[in-house]
C-alpha cells in the first residue's frame, strides 16, 4: 500500500520527464516509420490485398453453391442442355487469355467483367439454341435475389477456377456456330415413339419433374436430353452393377429406372449425393403396359 | 513596403546587420511563443529559475491556447494522485480520435454500396490506412474506458461536491456522447458486426412507449437500418456528436479551470474555492513544469496507442453486411454489455427461479398495466440510471470529502460497480459462469459448430494452414487418423470438436441441454478450386422425437486469406 502511495505520487524530475517524452515521440515516430515501410517498401498491402482476395473468395463460395450450383454443378462442369460447364477454360478462360468463345461472341472486356456481367443481368436475348433457356438475372437490380458484392464475391469464385477442358461429355466448348446456326434436326419418330411422347407430355405426368430440349422443362428430376446414351453409359459402370442393377441396354436401365427407381440413384446431383425415393415408384399402376412400352421406346430415342 | 525598407535600412545603418539580424529573429520568435524571448525559453529548458517579474506567464495573456490554460496548478495536483490525468488523456484521445477520423474520411462513403469496399480498400490500398483503422478503433475504445474511469475516480475523491456540481453534470453529457460516439463509429464499416450491432442498440429505442416507433424511424431513416441509417449514423458520427461534444468539453474545461483541479479530500473543504487562493510556495508554474509533465503523458499514451496498433491490435472486419442473415449469438458493443443484461432479467423482480411464486404474482400485476419485465429493465430503468448520474452532485447530503466520512458512498459505489459487472457478464450469450444468467444457447449439437466455424469473428477452424487441410474424411475422435507431423494443427482441431462434443454429453449447459449420447460425427476437408477448400463438420444424433438427425456445417477457405 506504501510502495502503491509512493508510485502514485511519485514526482518525475524535469529531466526524467524531457527524456521520457521524447523517447515516446520518438517510438511513435519509429513505428509510424515502421509502419509505412512494411505498407510500402515490404509490400504489406500486396499481402492484404491477396488476403483480401482470398476471403471475399470465400464467400462468392457461399454464394455460389446457395444459387448457382444448382445448375451449374458443384464443381462447375454444368448440367447438359441447361448450362455450361463454367469451370472449363475452354468456356470462358483465364484472366490474362479469355476462352476463344468469348472472342467469338464478341465480348470485348475481361474475363471478370463478362461473368459478372451475365451473373448480374443475365442474358436478355435468346442468342444459343444449346440451352434450354437463358441466364437468368441475379442483381437486385435487374429483380435477381442477390446484392452487387454477392455478385462481385461470387464473380472471383468462378475466375478462379482454371480447370482444363472436361472430356467425360460435358458441354464446355460448344461446336463452332453452335450459337448462331440452325437448330439440330430432330430424329424423326415413328408412331409408336410418338404415342410415347403423348405419354411423357400427358398420363405419365413426367414433365412436372424432368427437362427435354423443346418439350418440358421440369426442374426436379434429371435433365433428359442425352438420356439415352447415358443410361448405355451407366449399365458398364461398376457401381450401378455393385447396387444390384440388372439393366444391359439403354431400353433396359430406362424400365428399371422407371419401375424400380430407387436400385441405383446417381452420386452426383449439383447439390451433393441425389436423394432416393424421389421419383414416383408406382407409374406400372398408373400406366396401362401399352403406353409404358411407347414411353420407353420414345425415351430410348433420347441421344 | 517602402516604410518597412526604410525602416530596416536605417535599423542596419545604426546598430549593424548582426544586430539587426538577431534581433529581428528575436522578435519573430517572440510573436510566435506568445511573448516568450529565446533566452527564456532557453533558461526554460534548462531549468532555470524564472526572472522577476516572471516572464513565462506572458503566453498566458497573450496567447490563446496558454490563455485557456491556468498560470499554475497546486502542487498537490502535480503527482498521478489524485487525478490520474484521465479527463487530459480524454481529451487527448479525443484529438487522436479527429485526426485518425479525418484520415479516414477521406477514404470513406456513407452509402450502403461502397462503404465496405471502402473498408476494404483502405486495408489493401491505402499507405497507413489499415494502422490508422486500427488507432481510430483501439483509441475509441480506450477514449469509453478512460472517460468511465475519470468519472469514477471524480465519484471515488468527492470532487463532484460544491462548488464543482456542474462539471459534473457537463461531465456526464460528455460520458454519454463518447458512447454515442463510439457506437455510431460501430456501423460505418457496414459489416455484419456492424449491422446487427446497431440494430440491436436501436431496437432497444423501438421498445419505448408512445415515441418507440417515431424515434426509431429517425435513427434509421426507414423501419429497417439501409442506405437512409447509415447516412445518419454517419452525420452523427462526424458532425452532430462531436459538436456537441466540443461545446460541452468547452464548458466542462472552463468549469476546471474556473475552480481548479480538486485538491486531495484532506486538503479542501467543501464549497471553498481553492483555485485563486492557492499559496506562493505551493504553487507549481504551467511553464515550464505542467506543460513538460503533460507532453510527456500525451507522448507516452500516444506510444502506447501508436505501438499496440501497429503489433498486437488488429481492428475487426467482418463479412458484409446481409439483413437477410443474423449471425448467432450477436451482441452490442462491450460497454453496452450491461444493458444487454439488464433486458435478460425475467421478472419485475430480480428474484431467480425459486422464487417464482412471488416473481409470477408480481409479473402478472404489472401486466395489467402493460408494464413487463423487458420494458422495465430495457426502457425505464437506463433512463433512470442516468438520471441519477446526472443528480449524484445535487442529492449527495455528506459534507465531507474525506474517505473516512464517505463509506457509504464508496460502498455504493462499490456495488454498483459489482453489479455493473455482473449485468455485463449475463449480457454476453455465455452468461454468468455459475449462475447461468443470461446464457444463450440452443441445441448443443448447433453449439459444438458454432464455437469451431462460428457464423462471424475468428474462427480456429479458418486459422489452420492451409496446407495442413490434407483432403479427405476424418471421423471424429480422440487418435484421430491424421499425421501429427503433416497436419498438427487439423489434428488438434478434430480432437478438439471430440473433445467439446464429449463434454456436452456429460455436462447439462445452463439451460439443462445435453448432447445426445449417441451423438458421433467427422470432420471433411474437400478441395474445390486448387486454392479454395472446404472444412465441413457433421454430426449425426437422435433427436428427442427419436428420429435421426444430421447436422453439418461448413467453412470456406482460400489459400491466401491468411486469418490470424
Amino acid at each position: 500500500m506504501n510502495l502503491f502511495y509512493k508510485i502514485i505520487t511519485f514526482k518525475p524530475s524535469f529531466g526524467l520527464r524531457i527524456v521520457t517524452g521524447l523517447v515516446g515521440i520518438v517510438l511513435s515516430l519509429a513505428t509510424c516509420g515502421i509502419v509505412g515501410l512494411t505498407d510500402m517498401v515490404a509490400a504489406q498491402l500486396k499481402t492484404n490485398d491477396e488476403s483480401f482476395e482470398g476471403r471475399l473468395t470465400e464467400a462468392g463460395a457461399k454464394v455460389y453453391f446457395e444459387q448457382c450450383a444448382r445448375c451449374h454443378g458443384l464443381q462447375g462442369k454444368g448440367a447438359d442442355g441447361a448450362a455450361p460447364a463454367i469451370s472449363s477454360v475452354a468456356f470462358l478462360g483465364t484472366k490474362t487469355t479469355p476462352s476463344q468463345r468469348l472472342k467469338d461472341i464478341g465480348w470485348i472486356g475481361t474475363l471478370e467483367g463478362y461473368i459478372e456481367a451475365v451473373t448480374a443481368s443475365g442474358i436478355p436475348i435468346k442468342s444459343s439454341q444449346v440451352w434450354e433457356q437463358n441466364h437468368p438475372p441475379f442483381s437486385q437490380r435487374f429483380g435477381g435475389p442477390l446484392r452487387d458484392d454477392q455478385i462481385r464475391n461470387v464473380t472471383k469464385f468462378v475466375a478462379n477456377w482454371k480447370q482444363k477442358p472436361f472430356t467425360d461429355g460435358v458441354v464446355d466448348a460448344p461446336k463452332p456456330g453452335a450459337g448462331s446456326g440452325p437448330q439440330p434436326t430432330p430424329i424423326p419418330l415413328g408412331p409408336k415413339e410418338n404415342a410415347g411422347l403423348e405419354v411423357f407430355k400427358g398420363a405419365g405426368g413426367c414433365t412436372a419433374c424432368h427437362a427435354i430440349r423443346g418439350i418440358a422443362t421440369g426442374a426436379v428430376g434429371p435433365t433428359l436430353n442425352k438420356l439415352a446414351s447415358t443410361a448405355e453409359k451407366r449399365v458398364t459402370q461398376a457401381d450401378y452393377k455393385a447396387a444390384g442393377g440388372k439393366a444391359t441396354d439403354a431400353a433396359g436401365y430406362i424400365r428399371e429406372s422407371i419401375l424400380a427407381p430407387n436400385t441405383y440413384v446417381v452420386p452426383d446431383c449439383p447439390q451433393g449425393a441425389c436423394a432416393s425415393g424421389v421419383m414416383t415408384a408406382n407409374l406400372d399402376k398408373i400406366l396401362k403396359p401399352e403406353e409404358l412400352e411407347n414411353l420407353i421406346a420414345y425415351l430410348v430415342t433420347l441421344r | 513596403m517602402a516604410i518597412i525598407g526604410q525602416k530596416l535600412v536605417s535599423q542596419i545603418r545604426e546598430t549593424g546587420w548582426k544586430a539587426t539580424v538577431a534581433q529581428r529573429t528575436d522578435d519573430a520568435f517572440t510573436r510566435f511563443t506568445a511573448g516568450l524571448t529565446w533566452d527564456d525559453v532557453r533558461g526554460i529548458l534548462r531549468g532555470d529559475p524564472p526572472a522577476k517579474p516572471n516572464p513565462r506567464v506572458k503566453p498566458h495573456t497573450e496567447g490563446f491556447w496558454f490563455h485557456i490554460r491556468p498560470t499554475f496548478y497546486h502542487e498537490a495536483v502535480t503527482t498521478l494522485y489524485p487525478t490520474f490525468r484521465l479527463g487530459y488523456l480524454s481529451a487527448l484521445f479525443f484529438l487522436i480520435e479527429t485526426i485518425t477520423g479525418m484520415f479516414l474520411m477521406i477514404f470513406y462513403t456513407p452509402s450502403p454500396e461502397r462503404a465496405f469496399t471502402n473498408m476494404i480498400d483502405i486495408l489493401t490500398n491505402v499507405p497507413f490506412g489499415s494502422f490508422m483503422r486500427d488507432l481510430h478503433r483501439l483509441g475509441a475504445e480506450a477514449m469509453v474506458v478512460v472517460v468511465t474511469l475519470h468519472m469514477w475516480r471524480t465519484y471515488i475523491t468527492g470532487s463532484y461536491k460544491k462548488p464543482r456540481q456542474f462539471t459534473w453534470f457537463t461531465g456526464v453529457i460528455l460520458l454519454i456522447i463518447t458512447m454515442f460516439l463510439s457506437f455510431s463509429g460501430y456501423l460505418l464499416p457496414w459489416d455484419q458486426l456492424a449491422f446487427w450491432a446497431v440494430t440491436i442498440g436501436t431496437s432497444m429505442a423501438d421498445a419505448a412507449p408512445l415515441v418507440g416507433r417515431e424515434v426509431n424511424l429517425l435513427l434509421r431513416g426507414a423501419p429497417d437500418i439501409g442506405a437512409g441509417g447509415l447516412l445518419r449514423f454517419y452525420l452523427f458520427h462526424v458532425l452532430l456528436f462531436p459538436l456537441i461534444g466540443v461545446v460541452f468539453l468547452g464548458v466542462h474545461y472552463y468549469k476546471v479551470v474556473r475552480w481548479g483541479l480538486s485538491l486531495p479530500p484532506e486538503m479542501e473543504a467543501i464549497g471553498e474555492d481553492t483555485a485563486r487562493k492557492v499559496d506562493q510556495t505551493k504553487r507549481v508554474m504551467f511553464m515550464p513544469d505542467i506543460i513538460t509533465n503533460e507532453i510527456m503523458y500525451a507522448a507516452v499514451a500516444m506510444a502506447i496507442l501508436a505501438v499496440s496498433s501497429a503489433t498486437w491490435y488488429t481492428a475487426p472486419l467482418e463479412t458484409h453486411s446481409n439483413p437477410q442473415v443474423t449471425p448467432l449469438h450477436t451482441v452490442a458493443p462491450w460497454y453496452f454489455y450491461w444493458l444487454q443484461g439488464l433486458i435478460k432479467i425475467p421478472h419485475i423482480l430480480p428474484f431467480p427461479d425459486s422464487l417464482n411464486m412471488i416473481n409470477k404474482p408480481v409479473d402478472d400485476l404489472f401486466a395489467l398495466v402493460g408494464l413487463t419485465p423487458k420494458m422495465l429493465w430495457g426502457i425505464v430503468v437506463p433512463p433512470i440510471i442516468i438520471v441519477l448520474l446526472f443528480a449524484i452532485p445535487y442529492i449527495d447530503p455528506n459534507p465531507s470529502r474525506r474517505y473516512k466520512d464517505r463509506k457509504i458512498a464508496i460502498g455504493l459505489a462499490v456495488a454498483f460497480e459489482l453489479l455493473i459487472l455482473y449485468l455485463s457478464l449475463g449480457g454476453i450469450p455465455t452468461g454468468v459462469p455459475g449462475t447461468g444468467f443470461g446464457y444463450v444457447g440452443g441445441n448443443p449439437v448447433v453449439e459444438v459448430a458454432q464455437e469451431f466455424i462460428p457464423d462471424e469473428g475468428e474462427s480456429e477452424v479458418k486459422a489452420i494452414p492451409f496446407d495442413e487441410l490434407i483432403v479427405g474424411k476424418y471421423p471424429l475422435a480422440n487418435d484421430p487418423a491424421i499425421d501429427e507431423h503433416k497436419a498438427p494443427h487439423l489434428r488438434e482441431i478434430v480432437r478438439a470438436i471430440y473433445a467439446d462434443m464429449e463434454h456436452r454429453k456429460h455436462t447439462a449447459d445452463p439451460l439443462g441441454k445435453k448432447m445426445p449420447e449417441e451423438a458421433e460425427g467427422d470432420v471433411q476437408v474437400k478441395l474445390l478450386q486448387e486454392d479454395l477448400k472446404e472444412f465441413i463438420i457433421t454430426i449425426r444424433y437422435i433427436d428427442e422425437n427419436q428420429s435421426p438427425q444430421t447436422f453439418s456445417k461448413n467453412a470456406y477457405i482460400h489459400k491466401n486469406s491468411d486469418y490470424r
